[in-house]
């Protein structure tokens, strides 16, 4: 399994469109993809459910795990973190 | 008789009986199968999904066969459709609890509700909406029930309804609809455009219409007047009948001046207009029969979305619409939120004034690099057409030479970055008294003015136009506003610089003959009142139009210049 951390950069958070942008490019990876919010991972989520997706509700600047496993979880994992990073355009 | 009162944001008059419009409630019991149903039940619930997506499809096709942009909600709908998470949860009630599959679905969508319901966003609530509609949507599938939507009336009927999602109005069958009523909605919203775009009349914001209406019982829809009555006893049937018979008499007469050259009896030649509020295909078909774009609201562009649009996509729509007119001018006026108009994703911190506050171009002072990303967009789209750039709420010189150094930053990145841009020609708004009053200075730094009669009159006059308690203190026919007016043309003509009128004024019955008599030579206004002005300028000479506007300017009271007005122009409305 391969994990990174990052921090949400862009000013919507993850909601609405980035949010869509995310789960379609978790859904393009074989791996399977978690994403929580540092400190409650517990509470992670499949990154390729809209719906888990959006109840997270991570905004601007909080702070968020993505870990995939799998056949492209390294790909994946730094794929999805870079998009975070990103800021997703805005 | 009852009467009850509406907006009328689609003129006209119908008459008919009411289709109360409910979407589907599919009947949710919790039922326990047994475990050799369970395959059948999955199989019912992939079976509604995949009638759930094919409803979504054909309307997705719909939305794009008009062009129009409501195509990305039915994009959210198919997203939560296809979660995979859904897919489990649903299986898994079904195979593990042994769910019928409605209940399966209901089930999960509370689940997934209450989750979402915990996030503090705006926009998570509307999402809430989303998986709702969803959520009918595949039960009433597995029910089998065809989609009850506004394209299978068999018979003509007035639509009453709480509201009317772009799902109903895609589908809507026009000859079948004479009028629409709904509780919710303005002036702005879907409703009324398509309302409008179709020529059906439309009343919307009727509190508790869906109480106060039977179903099937035969009412009068008044949009002119904005009133709705049932009830009537057939005297008063009469009279809306032949209101109704004027009203289309008038409208087919006036149709006739849709396409004529502005031009007086004696000659001069008045630009006739258009005020746009998007790039719809709609509204650039007007392009064959109109001057120019008096004003582009840029608006639409930020609004009802959730982060700010890109210089890439704002060039994209420039473009489009400077294409459409050719080398005829657009005038794009910048951003102008604040006041009555805010964004989503946005915090505007809450003001006491705010149509005295910080809105439009003062708040694009605030947040520069926003007005920056327009005007660098603007620059480059302008390669395509006649590109005129418009400022809102100028109240002072500096404000003036502020927004004009932007236009020079912008202009020296898009050189460095070697971007190729176009000319443009830079004005300014005029409707705060301020400016008006110091015209020819102000003249002297622009290449052209629009006067912007509807907050002109709300500075002018002191009313804020959004409380209905002092509503009739706005009074667009006072006789300061012409004198105003008049004062600005006259500075703008003499000068040799372009002037316009794009306020309501503009398109206004009464008010567009007192315009060409103050000097106006430009006038802009909706499309809905082209036909009409087009009318008014054919039938006039500029000799009776000065006159007119002379005497208006001598009269004390609105009322005396509604009376003149109607009185002097009697044989042309």
């Amino acid at each position: 399994m391969v994990k990174r951390t990052t921090v949400i950069k862009n000013k919507t958070g993850l909601h609405a469109r980035p949010a869509s942008d995310f789960v379609q490019a978790a859904s393009k990876f074989k791996s399977n993809i978690s994403i929580c919010r540092v400190g409650e991972e517990d509470d992670e989520v499949n990154a390729k459910s809209i719906i888990f997706l959006l109840s997270l509700g991570l905004c601007q600047g909080d702070e968020a795990v993505v870990s995939a496993s799998g056949e492209d979880e390294q790909e994946a994992v730094d794929y999805l973190v870079e998009l975070i990073e990103s800021g997703f355009g805005e | 008789m009852r009467i009850y009162g509406g907006d009328p944001v689609s003129k006209g008059i119908a008459a008919g009986n009411v289709y109360k419009y409910v979407p589907y409630e599919a009947d949710v019991e919790q039922n326990q199968i047994s475990p050799d149903q369970a395959e059948e039940e999955v199989r019912n619930y992939r079976k509604a999904v995949a009638g759930a997506e094919a409803e979504l499809a054909s309307m997705r096709e719909a939305f794009s066969r008009e062009g129009s942009d409501q195509g990305a909600i039915i994009g959210a709908h198919m997203e939560i459709l296809n979660d995979p998470a859904l897919e489990e949860m649903v299986t898994g009630f079904i195979r593990a609890e042994l769910h019928n599959v409605k209940w399966a679905i209901d089930r999960s969508f509370t689940k997934f509700i209450k989750m979402l319901s915990r996030v503090k966003d705006d926009m998570i609530r509307e999402r809430i909406a989303d998986m709702k509609d969803v959520r009918n949507r595949l039960l009433r599938n597995c029910d089998g029930v065809e989609e009850r939507n506004l394209g299978a009336l068999t018979k003509p009927v007035i639509v009453a309804a709480k509201d009317l999602f772009p799902s109903d109005t895609a589908s809507l069958n026009r000859n079948m609809v004479k009028a629409i009523v709904t509780e919710t909605g303005g002036a702005t919203s879907h409703t009324a455009i398509i309302a409008r775009s179709y020529e059906i009349p439309a009343l919307l914001g009727v509190a508790n219409v869906m109480e106060l209406l039977e179903d099937g019982e035969w009412i009068c829809v008044d949009a002119i007047d904005g009133i709705l009555a049932a009830d009537m006893d057939s005297e008063k049937i009469e009279e809306y009948r032949e209101k109704a018979e004027k009203y289309r008499i008038k409208t087919l007469e006036t149709k006739k001046y849709l396409k004529v050259m502005p031009v007086t009896l004696d000659g001069v030649p008045i630009d006739v207009e258009l005020n746009i509020g998007s790039a719809s295909e709609e509204e650039l078909e007007a392009a064959a029969y109109t001057d120019g774009v008096g004003l582009f609201r840029s608006e639409f562009l930020y609004m009802g979305r959730d982060r700010l649009p890109s210089e890439e996509e704002q060039t994209e729509i420039y473009t489009r619409v400077l294409k459409a007119f050719g080398n005829r001018p657009v005038t794009l006026r910048t951003l102008d939120i604040g006041g009555d108009k805010n964004l989503d994703y946005m915090e505007l911190p809450k003001e006491e004034n705010p149509f005295l506050g910080n809105r439009a171009l003062r708040l694009c002072f605030t947040y520069p690099d926003i007005l920056k990303t327009q005007l660098r967009a603007a620059l480059r789209a302008a390669v395509a057409g006649n590109l005129w750039v418009m400022f809102p709420m100028v109240g002072s010189m500096e404000d003036i030479r502020k927004a004009k150094a932007l236009v020079k930053e912008a202009q020296s990145e898009l050189t460095e970055e070697q971007f190729s841009y176009g000319e443009i020609k830079i004005g300014i708004m005029i409707e705060i008294p301020s400016i008006a009053l110091i015209a020819d200075m102000a003249v002297k730094e622009v290449d052209f003015a629009s006067i912007g009669t509807n907050d002109l009159c709300q500075y002018t006059l002191a009313v804020d136009r959004m409380n209905p308690s002092v509503s009739k203190y706005y009074q667009k026919y006072h006789p300061a506003m012409f004198r105003l007016i008049g004062h600005i043309v006259k500075t703008f003509n003499d000068a040799g610089k372009p002037i316009c009128v794009c306020g309501e004024l503009g398109g206004d019955e009464l008010g567009a003959a007192v315009l060409m008599g103050l000097g106006m030579r430009k006038l802009s206004m909706g499309q809905a009142s082209v036909a009409q002005t087009k009318k008014m300028i054919t039938k006039m000479t500029m000799q009776r139009a000065e006159l007119i506007a002379e005497t208006v300017c001598n009269l004390s009271t609105e009322e005396e210049i509604v009376n003149y007005l109607t009185e002097a122009l009697a044989d042309i409305l």
